[in-house]
């Protein structure tokens, strides 16, 4: 069965009409020992017949290392979303849900490589001078979340010092006790910064410069 | 696998500040059944989701009392369906908030973060947002074991102990979905009974793993890094006590989502928007419907009903005040302080 219905294929189609650049999904995936797997590689291959723009690459996660740790996926299902350039936009844990919205957000701004930011947020982006790592936990019936992952994504597409994963919460449970994961969105900065809720983007940037000077310390 | 709506975004490319017949401002049940109506009715309508698409509703796991779905329907679903019903009959939308209106000449303004729009008629319709407890440690412990939504973040309390605090619907109906997940749901409410509705009061003192602190309310929510009990106090006997507890889940009412509208639409001390019976405001061309004019009911079917009777009555009015297009052009080669991009 197809995972998505025609009303919800036929909204996605027209949101991925005129994509102007491509894109490539790189999705690893895993035979066993991965819930999810399976539904997101189906998800994935639908949302690729969608748009001549978009390709789509299948990694297995133990026999393509190599290709993992080049892109940096550690865990799966794993999505990369790669525009002219690898932005640093992964999805780990299916995005269902509310997240299938951050999905089509990620491929169209990887295309069009615009976003939303503001005239300060590009500044702040343009002035760092550090790695910045987002991790923002979700779980799929949070109708915040998106808001928080598409920012990340966002933050990362803009800056080549910025990757953003969007975690799905109930798949990674050991990341969500690391994490101290209670409530969604979690947006975690470099291991050691957290925003709680849906934060706005003025708000995020602040706990970002926050995480790197205490890092400083 | 369900997969939920998808979210338009504002687009910003309007080399001018776009005029619509009706702008409709909020994206739950009141605003999407209104964008059904003003569709059908051929008016250039335009729906602003704000940041929660399908409002309340989206956040809710099931919805049991709206017609038509006689085993229930899941809240994100009826959200996805009605999205699906307004955009077929040809109602814009957009994920964008708006942060400012001026409705004192026409045609009207509204500002969202991204852009400007003029309205002929604009449908109030942004509901609210859960009432806090305002007691120290809640605002702290938010996201850390504070948390207003069971249906997002109910899985972290697997195994777990959690408190609810309220005694109506809400509190009841979410109090039960968190037994799903927890061991234990103690309800802290401040009477000796419910508020909610029978059936609800049925299931939960029917469900083993649901206890009551009657006559209780919360002074304090308590925790290091994350929570680990909260401080109540019997309003009977004035008693202190401590419930240890992982979270806390707060079901204590809505308040009505009206700031931006401040000085501008009459409301009452609540804070609820002031209508009459054809949910007209004071500002004639405005109109209110749903949970922000409505601090009885606070139903989905009745947001929906007032929905469609505040675009009926803005179809009425945009017959009668057309608003000719030599004044609109007028306006609009001089909307206040819009910057272009
Ligand atoms: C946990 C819970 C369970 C419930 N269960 C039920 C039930 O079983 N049955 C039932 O009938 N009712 C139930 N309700 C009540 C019901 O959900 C509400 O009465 C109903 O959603 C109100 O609809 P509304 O459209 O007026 O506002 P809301 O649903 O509050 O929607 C408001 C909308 O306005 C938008 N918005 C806000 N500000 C702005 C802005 N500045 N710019 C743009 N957009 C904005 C928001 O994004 C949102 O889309 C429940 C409520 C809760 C909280």
């Amino acid at each position: 069965m197809a995972m998505l219905n025609d009303a919800v294929r036929e909204q996605a189609a027209q949101f991925l009409q005129e994509l102007p650049h491509p894109v490539r999904i790189a999705m690893f995936t895993q035979e066993i020992e991965c819930e999810f797997c399976r539904e997101t590689h189906q998800l994935v291959e639908e949302i690729a017949g969608l748009s001549g723009q978009i390709s789509l690459e299948v990694y297995d996660f133990v026999a393509d290392k190599e290709k993992a740790d080049e892109w940096g996926v550690d865990k799966i299902p794993a999505i990369a979303i790669v525009g002219a350039d690898d932005f640093g936009v992964r999805f780990y844990g299916i995005p269902s849900g509310y997240e299938f919205t951050s999905l089509l957000y990620a491929i169209r701004a990887a295309s069009t490589q615009e976003t939303d930011l503001s005239e300060a947020g590009h500044q702040f982006l343009s002035e760092l001078s550090k790695p910045v790592h987002l991790q923002v936990f979700v779980t799929p019936t949070c109708p915040y979340c998106p808001q928080s992952v598409v920012l990340a994504h966002q933050l990362a597409i803009a800056s080549p010092l910025v990757r953003a994963d969007m975690v799905e919460a109930t798949e990674f449970p050991h990341l969500s006790i690391k994490y101290q994961v209670m409530g969604v969105p979690r947006t975690v900065i470099n291991e050691t910064g957290h925003v709680e809720g849906a934060a706005p983007e003025p708000m995020i940037l602040d706990k970002i410069a926050e995480a790197l000077a205490g890092a400083e310390e | 696998m369900d997969i939920q709506p998808l979210i338009v975004t504002p687009v910003k490319e309007h080399a001018r500040v776009p005029l619509y017949d009706l702008v409709i401002i909020g994206g739950g049940p009141a605003g999407m059944t209104a964008a059904i109506y003003a569709g059908r009715a051929a008016l250039k309508t335009l729906l602003l989701l704000g940041a929660t698409p399908g409002g309340q509703m989206s956040n809710t796991e099931m919805v049991e009392n709206f017609p038509g779905f006689p085993e229930g329907v899941g809240g994100a679903n009826l959200a996805q369906r009605m999205q699906q019903q307004a955009g077929r009959f040809g109602a814009e939308m957009l994920v964008d908030t708006a942060t400012a209106v001026d409705f004192s000449a026409r045609p009207f303004t509204i500002r969202t973060n991204s852009q400007a729009y003029l309205a002929k008629a604009v449908i109030v319709a942004t509901g609210a947002v859960p009432r806090m407890l305002g007691v120290p440690g809640e605002g702290e412990f938010f996201g850390r074991g504070v948390s207003t939504c069971a249906t997002c973040d109910g899985f972290f309390y697997r195994g777990k102990k959690v408190v609810v605090v309220g005694g109506g619907d809400s509190a009841i109906d979410e109090g039960i979905v968190l037994t799903k997940f927890a061991d234990q749901v103690t309800i802290v409410h401040r009477r000796d009974e419910l508020r909610a509705t029978k059936i609800y009061q049925q299931r939960a003192f029917a469900n083993p793993k649901i206890d009551f602190a009657w006559n209780s309310v919360v002074e304090e929510v308590l925790g290091n890094e994350v929570v680990t009990g909260v401080r109540v106090r019997n309003v009977k006997t004035g008693k202190p006590s401590v419930i240890d507890t992982d979270g806390v889940f707060v079901y204590i009412g809505m308040v009505p989502k009206t700031d931006i509208f401040r000085g501008q639409l009459e409301m009452d001390e609540w804070g609820f928007i002031v209508s009459d019976e054809h949910r007209r405001t004071n500002v004639s061309g405005v109109f209110v419907a749903g949970d922000v004019q409505d601090y009885l009911y606070q139903q989905v079917v009745v947001a929906a009903g007032s929905g469609a009777i505040a675009a009926m009555e803005a179809e009425k009015y945009l017959g009668e005040y057309p608003l000719s297009e030599i004044e609109t052009e007028k306006q609009k080669s001089e909307p206040p302080g819009v910057c272009e991009e």
